[in-house]
C-alpha cells in the first residue's frame, strides 16, 4: 500500500536518472503507460463510464423496455426524498451495517486471539473456518432461509428444546426479528473474514516484544492496548473498512433471506434499488437510490486513502 | 511461554473452539441432511412421535435424481465455470501488467493511476447493476455469457492489481537487472525471470478471482434470463422456487452440489487462498 511512496518516487528519481540514461528514463515512462493502459481502460470503460451513465439515468425518465427517455431534472430525487420507505432504507443500511460489524468484531476478535497460538490441527481449524466466506452466499442463504422457515425451523426446535423460547418465532416474518435474521447471517458470513485477517496481523507481531512487556509487568490487558494494537491498526483499519463496504452494499443475502419484508423493515440500499428500478422497470428511480451508497463510499475512500498516506 | 494447566485449556480454549466450529458447519451439515431426508420426513411435525431432526434413517438420493431430471442444472455448472474461467483470465492479464507496472516502473502519473485503480476496487456492483444493465442491453449482449464475462473483471481487476502490485514488490529488483544487463528486454526479463518467481502470487489472485466470480449473484441475476444460460446461485435460486413453493430437498441438492466446486478448489488451495484473501487488504 505504498501509494504515497510511489508518487514521491515518480516526482523524486527521474531527475537524478535522467541525466544518466535519459532515453531509458523515456522509454520506461512510455512503457508503464502501455502495461497499464488494458487495466486502466477496462476500468474506465466498466466503472467509470456506467458511473457516469447512471448519474445521467438518476435525472432521466428511463424505464425498462423503452428505448427513449428524457431528462427530467431532479424530479427521481425529490420522489425519494418523499418516500417513507426510502428513508427507512437509509436506517436500515445503518443498522445492518454497523449492528453486523459490531458482532462481528465482538466475535473474530476472541477467536483471532485464541487461534494465535501453535496448537495440534491449527491449519484444519482456520481451514473450517473460512467456509462460510468461500460457499455462494446465494446458495448458503438459501440454507439459512430454510433454518428460520416458518413451519420447520431447526433453530426454533433447538430453542424450545433448550426451553429458551416457549412458540415457534417467526424470524423471517417479524418486523425487528428478521432484521436480526439478516444481520446473524450477515455475521456468520463475515466474521471469516474478519477473523482471518486480524489473525494475520497478530502472527505478524512478533512474540518477542510481547515476551518483553511481558517481563515489564505488562498485564494482559495493557499488552493489547500499548503492544498489540498499535502494530496491528492498519490491517485492523482498512479490514474494518473493507467489511464496512460489503456490508453496506449487500444485495445478495437481504434479497434472498427477506426481499426487504416485512413491512420494508429490512430493505437496504441494493434490495430497494432492485425493486425498483429492475422488478418495477423504474430504471432513472433506481438509479437515483444506488447513488446514494456513493457519499457514504466516497466518505470511505477519502478516510482509508488519508490513512494510507500516513502510514 | 507461560505453561497453562491441562483444565484450564480445555475450559477457556478447547471447549468453546470446538462449540464454535460446531455452529460455523452446522447450516452446512443441514443442507446435506436436508438434501437426503425423503419429503415425508421433511414436511412433518417436529413434535412427531418417532422423529429424528438430526439425522434420517431413510436417505435417498431422489432429490438429486430430480434435480437433474427436472432443471438444467448441469448447464449451469458449465456456464458458472466457463464464465468464471475467463473472466479470471482476463483479469489475471490485465491485473499483471498493471501490477508489474506499478510496482517497478517509474513513470508520470504512476502514484494517481495506482489511486484510482485501488480506489474502484471499493466500487461495489450494486453502485453499477443499473447502468451495467443498461448498457448490456445497447450492445446487445443480454442473456450471453458475455454480458457476466465483460463484467465480471470490474471487480476482479483491481483485486489482481493489487495483490501482484504486492508480490512484485517482494521480488529483488536485482533479479530482473541482471537479466536486463545480459541483453534481456522488459518484457524478457518479465517472462523468464518475475512470472516463475511470481507463481504463486498468480495462483493466489487467481483462485482468489475464481471463487468471487463462481460466488457472484447480482450480475448473473439481472444480466441472464432463459433457464440454460444462467449460472448455479441463481439458476438454484430462481428456477427452483416455483411460485411461493420452495422444494428444499432440490434446493438444498443444488445448494450442496453448486458449492462443491469451490470447496475443492478451496481445500486444495486453502493457503493461497488465505494469502489472497489477506493480501487484499494488505497490499
Amino acid at each position: 500500500m505504498a501509494n504515497g511512496q510511489n508518487v514521491e518516487a515518480a516526482v523524486a528519481v527521474p531527475a537524478t536518472r535522467v541525466a544518466v540514461r535519459g532515453s531509458w528514463a523515456a522509454r520506461e515512462g512510455v512503457q508503464g503507460f502501455l502495461w497499464i493502459g488494458p487495466a486502466f481502460l477496462y476500468l474506465a470503460f466498466f466503472i467509470a463510464y456506467p458511473f457516469i451513465m447512471s448519474i445521467y439515468l438518476s435525472l432521466s425518465n428511463a424505464r425498462v423496455g423503452s428505448t427513449e427517455y428524457h431528462f427530467v431534472g431532479l424530479q427521481n430525487y425529490q420522489r425519494l426524498f418523499a418516500d417513507p420507505t426510502f428513508w427507512q432504507t437509509v436506517r436500515n443500511s445503518f443498522v445492518f451495517t454497523f449492528g453486523s460489524e459490531i458482532i462481528r468484531l465482538l466475535i473474530g476478535l476472541p477467536l483471532a486471539f485464541s487461534l494465535n497460538r501453535t496448537f495440534k490441527g491449527k491449519r484444519v481449524v482456520q481451514g473450517l473456518i473460512l467456509i462460510p466466506f468461500v460457499i455462494p452466499i446465494a446458495l448458503s442463504s438459501l440454507a439459512w432461509k430454510w433454518m428460520f422457515d416458518s413451519l420447520y425451523s431447526v433453530i426454533n426446535w433447538m430453542l424450545m428444546r433448550v426451553g429458551l423460547i416457549d412458540y415457534p418465532w417467526q424470524w423471517l416474518g417479524e418486523p425487528g426479528l428478521a432484521m436480526w435474521s439478516v444481520i446473524i447471517m450477515n455475521v456468520w458470513r463475515g466474521f471469516p473474514f474478519s477473523a482471518v485477517i486480524l489473525l494475520a496481523a497478530l502472527t505478524a507481531v512478533p512474540q518477542e516484544i510481547i515476551e518483553a512487556a511481558k517481563i515489564d509487568g505488562a498485564g494482559p490487558l495493557r499488552r493489547f492496548h500499548y503492544v498489540v494494537v498499535p502494530m496491528i491498526r492498519p490491517i485492523l483499519f482498512v479490514g474494518l473498512l473493507y467489511s464496512i463496504v460489503f456490508s453496506f452494499t449487500d444485495f445478495s443475502s437481504v434479497w434472498l433471506l427477506t426481499q426487504g419484508g416485512p413491512y420494508n423493515t429490512t430493505h437496504v440500499f441494493g434490495t430497494y434499488a432492485y425493486n425498483i428500478g429492475i422488478n418495477a422497470g423504474d430504471i432513472g428511480q433506481g438509479a437515483a437510490i444506488t447513488l446514494f451508497i456513493f457519499p457514504f463510499l466516497a466518505a470511505i475512500v477519502i478516510v482509508m486513502l488519508r490513512f494510507l498516506r500516513r502510514e | 511461554m507461560v505453561i497453562e494447566r491441562a483444565w484450564k485449556k480445555w475450559v477457556f480454549f478447547y471447549i468453546p473452539l470446538t462449540l464454535f466450529i460446531i455452529g460455523t458447519l452446522f447450516p452446512f451439515y443441514w443442507m446435506v441432511i436436508t438434501a437426503i431426508r425423503p419429503d415425508a420426513e421433511l414436511y412433518r411435525s417436529w413434535r412427531a412421535v418417532n422423529n429424528t431432526p438430526f439425522w434420517t434413517l431413510h436417505p435417498t438420493f431422489e432429490h438429486f435424481r430430480d434435480l437433474f431430471a427436472k432443471t438444467t442444472f448441469p448447464y449451469w455448472l458449465w456456464n458458472t465455470f466457463f464464465i468464471a474461467v475467463i473472466s479470471t483470465a482476463i483479469s489475471l492479464f490485465c491485473g499483471l501488467l498493471a501490477g508489474y507496472a506499478l510496482a517497478r516502473l517509474k513513470f508520470p502519473l504512476a502514484g494517481m493511476l495506482g489511486t484510482s485503480i485501488f480506489v474502484t476496487y471499493l466500487v461495489p456492483p450494486t453502485l453499477l447493476f443499473i447502468p451495467l444493465a443498461d448498457i448490456i442491453r445497447n450492445f446487445q449482449l443480454g442473456n450471453t455469457p458475455w454480458a457476466l464475462i465483460l463484467t465480471y473483471p470490474t471487480f476482479l481487476i483491481p483485486f489482481c492489481t493489487w495483490l501482484l502490485m504486492g508480490y512484485f514488490k517482494t521480488i529483488p529488483k536485482e533479479l530482473e537487472e541482471c537479466a536486463r544487463i545480459d541483453g534481456a528486454t522488459r518484457f524478457g526479463a518479465m517472462a523468464r525471470i518475475i512470472f516463475p518467481i511470481a507463481v504463486p502470487g498468480i495462483l493466489s489472485a487467481g483462485i482468489f478471482a475464481f471463487t468471487l466470480s463462481w460466488n457472484e449473484f447480482i450480475y448473473a441475476l439481472v444480466f441472464l434470463s432463459s433457464p440454460e444460460r444462467k449460472t448455479v446461485p441463481v439458476g438454484v435460486v430462481s428456477e427452483m422456487i416455483r411460485g411461493d413453493i420452495y422444494f428444499w430437498g432440490q434446493l438444498m441438492a443444488g445448494a450442496l452440489l453448486g458449492s462443491v466446486p469451490v470447496a475443492l478448489v478451496y481445500s486444495f488451495f486453502v493457503e493461497y487462498y488465505v494469502t489472497g484473501l489477506t493480501g487484499s487488504v494488505k497490499g
